[in-house]
């Protein structure tokens, strides 16, 4: 019988997050998640802290009790994220605040903070969220797109600092998931966003799953500082 | 009789000493010229102590904050810098 993983993620009420959450629940693994919103789940191997992943003394908070519970954290998933769909020249300061706040600032955070608790154990795996949206610079996703590629060369930079600890950090870059997040797109604007993918669909929650479990695998501790983008869109 | 802020400072030096590799003298240095540490060192000793003062005073610091950056001298740079740092952050 494998030993359970302990597994911190994101952004775990709804969509990708949730998936994740119940994938590797499934897999019997023990999942800390978090999420503005109140937990979504209940199972007796979750738990749940509701915050805004960018407020800092929060964010320390979560990952010190999970630490304080389970004893130590193998991997973390920042999936937590949100996408705004706007010309930037219609777009406002706030929104451009609040995007990287989650996007980039949340995920520097909890990459901060677990990272800590991993280089003492010098092991841990670190799975990022980018998005394809910033190869293919999409029209109308220029804040977006901009917050993950600070994320994308966060991750970058990261997996080289503590590379020496044992830890890696990768990136998973998805292309549109039927999720929340982007059920306000318009059709035709999300049409002509697939016909850029080498591979023309939307993508699923398992093809996500497959590339986190790549990187969560123990025969990946030689790959670290990469960003797989999903459809094959390139870099 | 001792103090309760006497009694934290000694507890904080307490938890520094025993976090720092290699420590010797009244006031051990803790990273710079001539310090132990290197960057990645600092990493790992600041990442422990946290965890200790967490265990210990059950206090949830973060030692790396603006203030420590911004500072014109480290309060990195020995144990006795590092003490009345933390003990300045523990009264806030």
């Amino acid at each position: 019988m494998k030993t359970p993983r302990v597994i911190f993620i994101t952004g775990t009420s709804r969509g990708l997050g949730l998936g994740l959450a119940e994938h590797f629940l499934a897999q019997g693994d023990i999942v800390a998640g978090c999420s503005r919103a109140p937990a979504t789940l209940t199972h007796e191997r979750y738990s749940h802290c509701s915050l805004d992943v960018s407020d800092e003394p929060a964010v320390v908070a979560a990952v010190r009790a999970a630490v304080r519970q389970h004893g130590h954290i193998d991997a973390l998933i920042n999936n937590a994220g949100i996408a705004t769909m706007n010309h930037a020249l219609l777009s406002t300061a706030a929104a451009a605040q609040q995007i990287f706040a989650t996007n980039f600032h949340g995920t520097f955070l909890f990459c901060r903070e677990v990272a800590k608790t991993m280089v003492r154990r010098k092991s841990g795996r670190i799975v990022n969220f980018a998005t394809v949206a910033t190869p293919l610079r999409l029209e109308g996703e220029s804040l977006y797109a901009a917050s993950k590629a600070a994320v994308e060369s966060f991750t970058q930079v990261l997996a080289r600092e503590l590379g020496p600890a044992g830890v890696t950090v990768n990136a998973v870059g998805p292309t549109p998931v039927p999720t929340d997040l982007v059920k306000n797109v318009p059709r035709a604007k999300m049409d002509a966003l697939l016909a850029r993918q080498a591979i023309q669909r939307f993508g699923t929650i398992s093809d996500v799953i497959n590339v986190v479990e790549f990187f969560l695998a123990p025969q990946s501790e030689f790959i670290t500082g990469q960003v797989i983008y999903l459809g094959g869109v390139s870099g | 009789m001792t103090t309760p802020t006497k009694g934290k400072t000694e507890t904080v030096r307490r938890l520094i000493l025993a976090t720092l590799p290699e420590a010797t003298g009244d006031n051990p240095p803790i990273f710079g010229a001539g310090a132990p540490l290197d960057s990645l060192g600092l990493v790992n000793f600041l990442a422990d102590l946290e965890y200790r003062l967490t265990e210990e005073l059950g206090r949830e610091i973060v030692l790396a904050s603006d203030r420590a950056m911004s500072q014109g001298r480290s309060p990195f740079r020995d144990v006795a810098s590092l003490t009345d740092y933390i003990v300045e952050l523990l009264a806030e």
